[in-house]
């Protein structure tokens, strides 16, 4: 089973913006308006996840630093370690 | 010593007799012969002579060679601040110590900091040896006279040749061709450790309400060392799966300075890289290769943080929260707008049997009113007509008073004209009757005339009639005779004009007048 690949950013505000312009102009049905705010919904808590990957505060290492993490641990999720508080 | 000291000692003393007239001048320097002790055995060489004496010697060889100038990259420059300024200079082929006196290089009027490691000059000077003594070593050195920084047009010409090769090889085009992410995770960041640009970076990350990990990778800027562990940095941060962006920065200097991000090695590493590559070098004025094969090129490293970081996440957050809310609306519109819709359309009989009910009250309303305004208006209308009725009535009263008064006066002038008027009728009447009789046919009968008449009744008046109707009635005034048409013996048949005879066939007592004129007309 083929899945579909993940859109980016750019790709989901896009369509959330066509959406949007799409249910403004008030031409969608009821069945095609629910559906369109359901895969609207879906596009805004991906981009609200994206956002809140970059928004739980400035982490900073160094290149060794990180290499050797993932080195000793590639098992471990990259972002485990604490983030610094931001300068 | 060995062969290869013997054979500098032959390029340094020259042939053998250049050799003997050295040895005579370091035996005139050496002073007494008996001070010398004896010389090594077996050996061809001159002397044995003091080592000061040969320094000197040597040191008045060397500045006996031509003064010339030389060029090469300046290398571990040390200005402390002593007598001379020391430095080497470099080429890929070979290097040579100098030095400079104190006035000479401050007579250069360079700016503080203006000439470092790396920096290509031409130098003017010549070979120097200090000889040294019992408590200093000696040295070597070129001796520097004055110096010029190679100028910027020699960097920029070999720049600009490198720009053509990279350029004619398609290495600008690469990293632009580069998907840069939106929201990038993860940054790598490359530059000096402790610098501004590190500074600005970050105040650019924040600016963009970006919060996300940083990956550093701090590297030499300048120097002939800079180039290749920058271009190692950026393989390795290329190699991690997690970085999505690399920004180098570097701060603002001469293009001397920055000779380091114009490296060929540099830039073919950077075109081949999988991430893309933002630049922040120098001032916005300086463009080094880098700056042309990057993805993108700023001219401040908060420039370059903001480019990496293309949304500006604050104002993301705030515009999908307005998505969000608009969509729920959406939805939550969709359906109310069309409950409500279906529940008018469940109302829509009964408003509309209201909506009559409303309007037939209406017209009620003002069929009444129009009503009451048309019994009134008639009323008043009545009141006028009996109001005129009552006034024509009163006028016909008196009409009628004075008509009578009239009549009155008119019959009694008629009872007094009456007698007279009768008479006068009477009288009137009389002569009629008169004028009457007097134009009565009888009367005429009376007189002797006849009437000449066919047996239907019918008057005669002519000769052709008579003849044509054959039989005939005479009227008198007391009775009719009727009489036959006869045609007279002997006369022609058919003669006109001539007077014809009657016959009586039946001939009735009393005269018979032939009278044309009387019988013919009454």
């Amino acid at each position: 089973m083929s899945t579909e690949p993940e859109p980016t950013y750019e790709q989901a505000a896009a369509r959330i913006e066509a959406i949007i312009r799409r249910l403004d102009s008030g031409e969608a049905g009821l069945r095609e308006t629910l559906e369109l705010v359901r895969e609207g919904r879906d596009l805004v808590e991906y981009c609200a996840g994206e956002l809140e990957a970059v928004g739980r505060g400035l982490e900073e290492l160094e290149l060794d630093e990180l290499v050797a993490r993932l080195e000793g641990g590639r098992g471990a999720p990259s972002g485990d370690a604490p983030p610094t508080p931001e300068r | 010593m060995s062969a290869a000291a013997d054979r500098g000692e032959d390029r340094s003393l020259g042939s053998a007799a250049a050799s003997a007239d050295e040895a005579s001048a370091l035996g005139r320097l050496a002073g007494a012969a008996e001070d010398r002790p004896a010389g090594i055995e077996g050996s061809g060489l001159p002397g044995p002579f003091p080592v000061g004496a040969y320094a000197v010697r040597l040191r008045d060889g060397l500045r006996d060679r031509p003064r010339v100038q030389l060029f090469g990259e300046v290398v571990n420059l040390r200005d402390g601040g002593r007598a001379k300024v020391y430095f080497e200079l470099r080429d890929a082929r070979g290097a040579m110590p100098c030095s400079m006196w104190r006035d000479d290089w401050d007579a250069l009027g360079l700016a503080p900091g203006s000439l470092g490691d790396g920096a290509q000059v031409v130098v003017a000077g010549g070979p120097d040896y200090y000889p040294g003594s019992a408590t200093s070593s000696p040295a070597f050195s070129f001796a520097v006279r004055t110096l010029r920084v190679a100028g910027e047009g020699d960097l920029l010409a070999q720049l600009d040749r490198l720009r053509k090769l990279l350029d004619a090889e398609g290495l600008f085009a690469p990293q632009k061709r580069l998907p840069r992410p939106a929201v990038p995770k993860t940054i790598g960041v490359i530059s000096g450790r402790g610098g501004k640009a590190r500074d600005d970076v970050l105040a650019g990350l924040r600016r963009r309400g970006w919060a996300g990990r940083i990956v550093w990778a701090f590297a030499p800027v300048q120097d002939r060392h800079a180039a290749p562990r920058i271009a190692a940095a950026l393989r390795e941060l290329a190699a991690l799966e997690e970085v999505d962006v690399v920004v180098v920065a570097r701060g603002g200097g001469s293009l001397a300075d920055l000779f380091a991000f114009c490296d060929e090695t540099l830039c073919r590493t950077v075109a081949m890289l999988r991430v893309p590559v933002i630049a922040s070098i120098g001032h916005h004025t300086d463009r080094t290769l880098l700056d042309d094969v990057a993805a993108v090129s700023c001219s401040t490293p908060t420039h370059a943080a903001e480019a990496a970081v293309p949304l500006h996440c604050e104002q993301a957050r705030a515009s999908l929260a307005a998505c969000a809310d608009h969509l729920r609306l959406e939805g939550r519109r969709a359906v109310i707008v069309r409950a409500r819709a279906l529940a008018a359309m469940t109302r829509a009989p009964a408003e509309h049997v209201a909506r009559h009910r409303r309007t037939l009250r209406q017209q009620l309303r003002e069929l009444r009113a129009s009503a009451r305004r048309g019994l009134a208006e008639e009323r008043e209308r009545s009141a006028r007509r009996l109001l005129v009725v009552s006034r024509k009535s009163q006028s016909a009263v008196v009409a009628h008073a004075r008509g009578e008064v009239a009549l009155h006066e008119a019959a009694t002038g008629l009872r007094r004209a009456a007698p007279a008027t009768a008479e006068r009728r009477r009288r009137d009447l009389e002569r009629l009757g008169l004028a009457l009789a007097a134009h009565d046919p009888e009367r005429t009968l009376e007189r002797g005339y006849a009437l000449v008449e066919d047996t239907r009744g019918e008057l005669i008046t002519g000769d052709p009639a008579a003849r044509a109707a054959g039989r005939l009635r005479v009227r008198f005034h007391d009775g009719r005779v009727p009489v036959r048409v006869e045609r007279p013996r002997g006369a022609p048949a058919a003669a006109q004009g001539e007077q014809q005879a009657l016959a009586l066939d039946d001939l009735p007592a009393g005269p018979l007048r032939a009278d044309p004129g009387h019988g013919e007309q009454r």
